[in-house]
């Protein structure tokens, strides 16, 4: 698995890693009206017994030996909204910015709605 | 991930081994309990070994619980209702689902609570599965086909086009309106100042 997306320019390699990826999907997803906020992982989970894990963030990437992406993004949607509309916003959001700021190649951009709250 | 599950594959497969071949030597007396005494009474004396032995308990906890989580994820993960969309694959958790329909039919004043259990069939259909407490003096037939119209249109407008069964157990009806409202009559009635007896009276 490669853990960071790479492009060579005359003055040397530039890298993206993962988490800046990741974050900037947070960024995009949290944009959308109708997010209450991020889901967790397991790990987030399994530190938030420790009361670690709130800032943790949740968004999985992954980068293929081709550069394509694919971002996992669990979600907390607020009650009333449209899920598949809420959704849908936050897929188009995440990948008109990340095409728009790292010019990488967006293969899927899968949502999980872990759950929905009281906004 | 893969590198993790090797590993405690491997940890797994050396505590199997080490106690199944302890336990056929122990049955066919090729270990002795002096013998496991022995070892023992030198591992408790010796301090370099009991802290590689709290050293390898730590590590095997830990790879045991995270192992745990990792399971109990996974199955946490199937359970989803999943459609896909342009950018990608929506998967919704049951448990959403479930808290939705919670929040959607508990502004009803005639119900008191509301367990909903849903159960994605195979052959495209869905199953809720609504267990209610009520509360007294309801007409329950039309209670639940409100439900029932409330649960389809919920789940309608999640995009969910599967043949959805709900069914809807009345499990219990409650009284407990009545009980309050009779024991706060009785409290209004007991703050009343009592009456002196012939306090009216002059002489």
């Amino acid at each position: 698995m490669i853990k960071d997306e790479s492009a060579r320019t005359e003055f040397g390699v530039i890298r993206i890693h993962k988490k800046a990826i990741s974050s900037a999907a947070a960024i995009s997803a949290c944009e959308i009206e109708g997010i209450k906020g991020l889901g967790k992982d397991i790990h987030g989970q399994l530190l938030g017994i420790f009361k670690r894990g709130r800032d943790r963030n949740a968004i999985r990437v992954e980068i293929d030996l081709n550069g394509e992406v694919k971002i996992d993004v669990p979600l907390i949607i607020k009650y009333g909204f449209n899920i598949p509309e809420v959704a849908a916003l936050v897929q188009e959001n995440i990948r008109k910015n990340l095409e728009k700021t790292t010019n990488l190649v967006i293969k899927d951009i899968n949502i999980s709605v872990q759950g929905i709250e009281r906004g | 991930m893969r590198l993790f599950t090797v590993f405690v594959l491997f940890c797994y497969s050396v505590i199997i081994g080490i106690l199944s071949g302890f336990m056929i030597s122990f049955a066919l007396h090729r270990i002795q309990p002096a013998d496991i005494n022995a070892i023992l009474q030198v591992a408790g004396s010796d301090m370099q070994i009991r802290q590689i032995l709290f050293t390898t308990g730590v590590i095997f906890l830990t790879v045991h619980i995270f192992f745990i989580t990792q399971i109990i994820g996974k199955w946490q993960r199937e359970r989803t209702i999943a459609f896909k969309m342009a950018s990608g694959v929506v998967t919704i958790a049951l448990s959403a689902v479930e808290d939705l329909i919670k929040k959607a039919t508990m502004i009803i004043p005639e119900i008191k609570d509301l367990k909903p259990n849903i159960i994605a069939g195979k052959k495209n259909s869905i199953e809720v599965n609504i267990r209610l407490t009520l509360k007294s003096e309801t007409n329950i037939p039309e209670l639940t086909t409100k439900l029932q119209d409330i649960i389809r249109s919920k789940m309608s407008e999640l995009g969910i086009d599967a043949d959805i069964i709900a069914s809807i157990h009345v499990a219990k009806i409650s009284a407990f309106e009545d009980k309050k409202s009779k024991s706060s009559t009785a409290e209004q009635t007991d703050d009343k100042e009592p009456s002196m007896p012939f306090s009216n009276y002059r002489a």
